[in-house]
């Protein structure tokens, strides 16, 4: 009870950041005696020493009873709950031992990994995957971001995502609420429109975030796709675009106009539930409010089929309004130059092409067949590349289905890091099938999750306050920001890099590619090329901890145009095109509505949405956390009262929720927060107070009332690009839990492929199932000149890049280097250096003449071995020593340094004076005989002693 | 919004209060005003009055065992602003000296040295018993009608109800106990106590309509103007889920039926035994009304804030312990 | 004279809840015990015309409180500085305060063992205040959207004053005259559709 004294002795204050969410707020923690004793935000970082429900839990988080602090080997049946805790490292090595024995037997490829949000870089499960050569990693990325960084990148060669708000005049949030997911953001956001910024907010739902909205559009859940086309039709239609823009850094303008006559706000309105002259407005107070932002929310990926077409859409709103890269626009950070990216410490180059071609996908946007394309624009554009976590995995749910049918082959181990798949992955009956069946499970986890019941192995992970953080967000930025670490891990719990390390070292991966011990020395590695005036990372910590690089917009007129093919913004993308996709958003409906498939009207009148964030749980996490559960214990879904009415619902009812693949039970908030044809889920619900092993079923309630037993997975019901699915915009119906049917059996949510079949069990193998598109042919153009060996041809700009580096080859012979624009010997790679006339070896250091001889250098003084004559002047008692190129005394071995008009010693680096060669003391500032070991004034006066 | 702070403990202490209080306060009356100078109007009333302090420590009791930490009840009696501190002061005082009153009506051989001497302070001990006893069934009444924040509470009707219902129950109470031990049963004694048995008869006639009066007036008066909170229990009472236990037992059991009794088949056993009876129960029972009619006006959302909250048995509040873990 | 008091934004509180974790979390209440609800009705309106406030509330910290008087043992108290609380070594839970308050913000946990129970309400994190007089109540502190302010009423300077002179303000059941001392701006603007 008493409060805590932060300035009592021996106390230590260690800014860290907080792990439960993506916005990594800053904390202060208050150390003592190698514990943490007290949390506060920070009030000098951007959450302005704010922190939400479940930043203030840390410390609970920390010490909770029910976190998983000892390898867990299990030793009863699956799922039977039965543990014997084991050393850390007999752990790994077991683990390690059968991770080999599998890859032996059945290849690398059986051995999956899914890897949950952990809110900083995840690279070391990426090191670890491809020295050990799967293809098959895997995050949630679909569902968050990926497939719309990806198509935003083919239309503008980056994502542009970073707003500028300050400079905005209107602000779009688009399936995004703030006010529930980044709290920091939100908070700019209000300041700002409070200040006069005008926000609109797209949301079906009244959301904390359109509660403060200037315009708000309740669109029906799920057709976020067509309101975009709509939006687009309209700014085109109505020459609402900055056509200065357009003409000069975008191309297929004209094919745009062409595509998008059919898209009027009349054919959206059906679709949107809107009424045409709504997008209209919405559509021109974004494009005549210029400098504007759309920010990004991951609606767009949760809407399955469109989801791509969605955010294509949106990425051309912003193109054709000029709204990319410019003040008050959209930033497009492009990758790190100044510091190692985190594809950088992925060694992607490790894993063989041919494992590349068994990645587990067929949604080539998001998988290494688009990976490679945008991944091989970007290095020829901007230098350096996204990484291959999120942006490069293999498709969650068709791993499991993997697991389940063999098709395309058996997975037969799976590595869940910090993730429960049950809650988090559609589809949640197929997902515990599945890991219900895979020979060999591992988990790394704070808790006794569904998952980590079922698995052989479980490892104890650090979490918040037991590891540094950084966020460069994935490796998608050119920022960067750091927090320490606040304690050592407790217990034997282990940060993921450590686990992943260990596990490579023990599975006999190559130690010099795990040189680093601790995530601190790794992050310092990072960023060391920054040259900050930093020994360790917690210094960079303590006395910077904010990088921002200079020069952040515009910076497509400093480089000649955007980072595509093309150079320009595609509004008809090339790269969709060579992957077989339209170039251009083409429409394509939810998997289930009323314009396609009105036959499930009768049974299925009420439109699902699920997924969006909600305070004050993440994901699928903090239902351990009592002081939050406390105040919201039960799930709570939106029903606006005329449905409430009409299904006999009343404030606080339980009641079934329905869709073709099953049900969950949920309570009722009867209120206006959602249409009357729309009931809103909140996602992964479960239930850690229950008793896992007593129900394997639905073990600790995990699919009762998980909105994921609701969704599909179908191939067909994927984006057909991205490979999202729909956690929005699907048919269901709704009813009063009765007491004669108020228990959630194994009936409720039965296991069944496809997952919409009515007959329980695989009767179709996921590679019989058709794509919701089919792919378009493209052949692409052959080079229309020769091509030297040793450089590829890139038919959108007819430029040629040399293969490994990307680098482009200049008319002039020499090839550019994209990071900085600097000159490169195509045969050597040695880099032009204009100050010095000469070519330096970047690897090395050394220097080269541009004949290509190397340059000697003593005491860091140049030499010109051969030279007649000193290419300086020289003070004419000093000989010119033709053989080694060097001015020098008669007498001694001093170098001449024509920038200082100082002598050197080779040996020491002493400066000595140019005429006798005395040495130069800096202590005294007077010269030193050194054969007599009399001093001298500056002016050769004799010092008296 | 529903406050479950104080339930059926404070109720039955209300009750129990105000009835011994209003024994001790009708003894005194009767043994200084009504019958100066005649000693056995206090011999054949120190049954009922023994009866009140057991009432009154019986409430105490629940009063004491109702805190959160009854091993210090004795905080209750420092300060001067609360009405608690003075009920718990008037309570005392009427017990104490009650008691010392009661003792020295004691007829044992043994005990009538003492009895004896602190028959010389009967007077002194009646009078304070008596004034504290009126102070306490006032204050049963002020201790709830001073919660301004509850509206059905916070009404002047509420203390004259509690203090007429003390009076009649207390009126009741004496009835059908008077005469008992200690008093010597002698004729003298039997006339004392018929004639009181009658007065007190008639009084109970005239305090059961004003308290049938007193009630409808004041939850009527709820009913039709009043707070939207006050409004909303008069509902309840009136014409809502209450309302068979208001107009059956309260109304109808608890005032009319004894009224009816005591009018109509005076000189019975139902007049003299059954109808006091029933006094008695109703009174009882207005004390759980009123006390469970401890609406709060709700801040806005207020009550859809608490609804939401979970029982203290969830099982995730139980399920894990700071300290102890698990794995 | 310090006169500490509280301004809260309903135009800037978007519900998250943050405060009221804060709360029970730094000041380590039983889980039963909530200092600072943060309420609302929920979306009012026809829909699609819809709105919805927060009201963030916790102990007004009246200047006539109707907790203080009432309690027998003393242990309900006002500093001069405007703060109620309780000294929790004379409380003996008697729940007089409890019922005497208007605004339900004294509470008893019942997850505390049956005879050691005593009322708890918010003290404008008195006990922090008294180790660092600067400091801020945790509530405000955690607030990202800073729609909690906290400050001394009788500084013209400070921000409390600056907002309370400078916008529209109400309190909680004034008429009472218990005198609230937390002041709330309204929302009143609205959701265009």
């Amino acid at each position: 009870m008493a409060e805590i004294d932060i300035h009592a002795p021996g106390v230590e204050m260690v800014k860290s950041l907080c792990y439960f969410c993506h916005a990594n707020c800053g904390v202060l923690a208050y150390v003592k005696d190698g514990d943490v004793i007290k949390i506060e935000g920070d009030p000098d970082y951007s959450n302005q020493g704010g922190l939400c429900c479940r930043g203030t839990s840390a410390l609970l988080h920390l010490n909770h009873p029910a976190r998983v602090n000892h390898v867990l080997k299990r030793v009863g049946e699956k799922g039977e709950g039965k543990w014997e805790q084991i050393p850390y490292d007999q752990a790994i090595q077991e683990v390690a031992d059968k991770l080999n024995q599998i890859k032996a037997e059945s290849g690398a490829e059986a051995v999956a990994s899914a890897g949950g949000t952990t809110r900083t870089d995840d690279w070391a499960r990426r090191r670890f995957l491809n020295q050990f050569g799967t293809p098959n990693g895997f995050h949630n990325a679909l569902l968050c971001w990926i497939p719309t960084f990806m198509a935003e990148t083919c239309v503008s060669g980056w994502s542009p995502f970073e707003t500028d708000l300050g400079a905005a005049r209107c602000l779009i949030l688009w399936g995004m609420n703030p006010g529930a997911s980044t709290l920091p953001g939100m908070h700019g956001y209000t300041d700002l429109q409070m200040n006069g910024m005008k926000i609109i907010v797209v949301d079906p739902r009244y959301s904390e975030t359109a509660s403060k909205a200037d315009l708000w559009l309740p669109l029906r859940p799920g057709s976020d796709a067509a309101l975009a086309l709509a939006m687009l039709h309209v700014i085109l239609y109505e020459g609402l675009g900055n056509g200065e823009f357009i003409g000069q850094w975008c191309s297929g303008f004209e094919e745009l106009m062409g595509h998008m006559v059919d898209y009027s706000p009349e054919w959206a309105a059906p679709i949107t539930w809107l009424e045409p002259e709504q997008i209209r407005t919405a559509a021109r107070m974004y494009a005549t409010n210029t400098p504007g932002c759309i920010q990004w929310g991951c609606t767009w990926d949760q809407i399955g089929r469109a989801s791509t077409t969605g955010s294509h859409a949106i990425a051309l709103l912003r193109a054709v309004t000029g709204n990319l890269d410019v003040p008050g626009g959209d930033g497009m950070p492009g990758p790190a130059i100044n510091f190692v990216t985190d594809e950088e410490m992925e060694l992607n180059e490790l894993l063989p092409e041919e494992q590349k071609a068994k990645q587990i996908s067929r949604f080539k946007l998001t998988s290494w067949p688009g990976y490679s394309i945008i991944s091989q624009t970007a290095r020829r554009q901007w230098g350096k590349t996204l990484p291959t976590e999120w942006f490069c995995e293999a498709h969650g749910p068709s791993v499991f289905k993997a697991i389940l049918t063999g098709d395309p082959y058996q997975v037969r181990a799976l590595i869940c890091n910090a993730t429960n798949p049950v809650n988090s992955y559609g589809d949640a009956k197929m997902t515990l099938e599945a890991l219900k069946k895979v020979e060999f499970l591992v988990t790394v986890e704070y808790w006794m999750t569904p998952t980590a019941l079922f698995s052989d192995y479980v490892f104890p992970a650090a979490g918040a306050l037991e590891r540094p953080t950084i966020v460069t967000h994935y490796g998608a930025t050119d920022s960067l920001m750091g927090g320490s670490r606040a304690i050592q891990p407790k217990y034997d719990r282990h940060t993921d890099m450590t686990f992943w390390r260990k596990l490579g070292l023990a599975c006999g991966q190559d130690p010099a590619n795990w040189p680093w011990e601790t995530e601190e020395e790794a992050y310092y590695h990072i960023m060391e090329p920054l040259g900050l005036p930093i020994s360790n990372y917690d210094e960079f910590v303590s006395n910077v901890r904010m990088y921002y690089p200079p020069l952040h917009q515009k910076k497509f007129e400093a480089h000649g145009g955007f980072w595509t093919p093309s150079g320009k913004v595609e509004l008809n993308s090339t790269i969709m095109q060579e992957l077989g996709f339209p170039g251009m958003p083409t429409y394509i409906g939810t998997i289930e509505n009323p314009i396609d498939t009105p036959e499930l009207l009768d049974e299925y009148p009420m439109v699902l949405t699920t997924g969006g964030g909600f305070m004050p749980y993440h994901h699928s996490e903090h239902f351990q956390m009592q002081a939050i559960r406390y105040l919201y214990p039960d799930p709570y879904f939106s029903i606006h009262p005329d449905a409430a009415e009409k299904y006999h619902i009343s404030q606080g009812d339980w009641c079934w929720i329905e869709t073709r693949r099953g049900r969950i039970k949920m309570r009722a908030d009867v209120q206006q927060e959602v249409d009357p044809r729309v009931i809103f889920c909140p996602r992964g619900w479960w239930f850690p107070e229950r008793d896992g092993s007593a129900d394997l079923d639905n073990p600790f309630g995990c699919l009762e009332s998980n909105v994921n037993t609701l969704t599909s997975v179908d191939a067909e019901h994927c984006d057909p690009m991205g490979g999202s699915w729909a956690n929005r915009g699907l048919l269901c119906k709704v009813y009063r839990v009765h007491d004669a049917d108020n228990e959630f059996t194994a009936k409720d949510a039965q296991f069944s492929m496809p997952g919409s079949s009515n007959v329980p069990g695989i009767t179709v193998m996921p590679s019989d199932q058709p794509l919701a598109r089919e792919p378009i042919p493209f052949e692409k153009p052959q080079p229309t000149r020769e091509v030297p060996e040793g450089f590829e041809w890139c038919w959108q700009n007819d430029a040629l890049y040399q293969k490994g580096t990307e680098f482009r080859l200049d008319e002039s012979g020499w090839l550019i280097d994209p990071k900085d624009q600097s000159y490169v010997d195509a045969h050597t790679g040695w880099v032009y250096v204009a100050a010095e006339e000469v070519l330096l070896d970047k690897e090395t250091g050394k220097k080269y003449t541009m004949e290509r001889v190397e340059i000697p250098y003593l005491a860091g003084v140049r030499g010109y071995p051969g030279m007649e004559q000193a290419p300086f002047e020289v003070p004419e008692h000093l000989r010119w020593n033709v053989e080694a190129g060097y001015a020098m005394l008669p007498d001694r071995q001093l170098v001449y340094d024509p920038n200082s008009g100082w002598m050197l010693d080779p040996d020491t680096g002493a400066y000595h004076d140019a005429y006798y060669g005395y040495k130069y003391d800096a202590a005294t500032n007077t010269l030193l005989d050194e054969n007599t070991g009399k001093r001298f004034t500056m002016d050769y006066q004799p010092v008296v002693e | 919004m529903r406050h479950h702070y104080w339930e059926w403990p404070i109720a039955t202490y209300l009750f129990l209060g105000g009835l011994g209080g209003g024994i001790f306060a009708l003894t005194a009356i009767l043994q200084f005003f009504v019958f100066p100078g005649i000693t056995m109007v206090s011999e054949v009333l120190a049954w009922p009055c023994f009866l009140a302090i057991v009432f009154c420590g019986l409430g105490c009791v629940l009063l004491v065992g109702e805190l959160g930490q009854p091993l210090v009840f004795y905080r209750a009696f420092i300060k001067n602003t609360s009405v608690i501190c003075w009920g718990a002061r008037v309570l005392s005082v009427c017990m104490i000296f009650g008691f010392i009153w009661f003792l020295s009506y004691i007829p044992w051989d043994w005990f009538s040295g003492i009895a004896g001497f602190l028959a010389i302070f009967r007077d002194f001990c009646l009078a304070l018993a008596g004034l504290g006893g009126a102070c306490v069934v006032l204050y049963t009444g002020i201790f709830l009608s001073s919660l301004k924040a509850h509206s059905f509470w916070a009404t002047p009707a509420l203390p004259v109800l509690f203090t007429i219902s003390a009076l009649s129950t207390a009126c009741a109470c004496i009835t059908i106990s008077i005469g008992w031990w200690p008093a010597e049963l002698t004729l003298n004694t039997l006339i004392v106590a018929e004639v009181i048995h009658e007065l007190l008869h008639e009084i109970d006639v005239i305090l059961v309509v004003c308290e049938l009066v007193v009630l409808l007036v004041m939850v009527l008066s709820f009913l039709g103007a009043g707070n939207v909170t006050a409004n909303k229990v008069a509902h309840r009472w009136v014409n809502g889920s209450w309302a068979a236990l208001f107009w059956v037992g309260m109304i109808g059991l608890g005032l009319v039926l004894p009224e009816i009794l005591y009018v109509f088949a005076g000189g019975t056993l139902a007049s003299s035994v059954v109808a006091p009876v029933l006094v008695l129960a109703g009174g009882c029972l207005l004390r759980f009304l009123v006390v469970y009619s401890d609406e709060r006006a709700p801040l806005p959302g207020e009550d859809l804030f608490y609804e939401k909250l979970p029982d203290n048995k969830a099982p995730f509040i139980h399920k894990w312990t700071y300290g102890k873990n698990i794995f | 004279m310090t006169r500490y008091v509280m301004v809260i934004d309903q135009r800037r509180c978007i519900g998250c809840r943050s405060c009221t974790v804060a709360c029970r979390t730094w000041n380590d209440l039983p889980l039963d015990i909530v200092y600072n609800p943060v309420l609302t009705e929920g979306v009012q309106g026809e829909w699609p015309n819809v709105r919805r406030n927060w009201l963030p509330t916790l102990c007004m910290h009246c200047e006539k409180p109707a907790c203080v008087p009432c309690c027998p043992t003393g242990a309900s108290r006002k500093d001069d500085d405007g703060t109620v609380w309780i000294k929790y070594d004379q409380c003996m839970a008697c729940k007089a305060c409890v019922n005497a308050c208007p605004y339900g913000m004294r509470q008893q946990s019942h997850l505390r063992p049956r005879l050691h129970q005593y009322i708890q309400k918010c003290t404008f994190c008195r006990d922090k205040r008294q180790m660092d007089p600067s400091a801020q109540p945790y509530c405000v502190l955690t607030c990202h959207q800073k729609a909690r302010v906290f400050g001394d009423l009788d500084d013209p300077n400070s921000e409390v004053s600056k907002l309370i002179n400078g916008a529209e303000t109400f309190r909680l059941m004034e008429d009472l005259g218990t005198g609230p001392q937390i002041y709330f701006i309204p929302d009143l603007g609205g959701t265009a559709q």
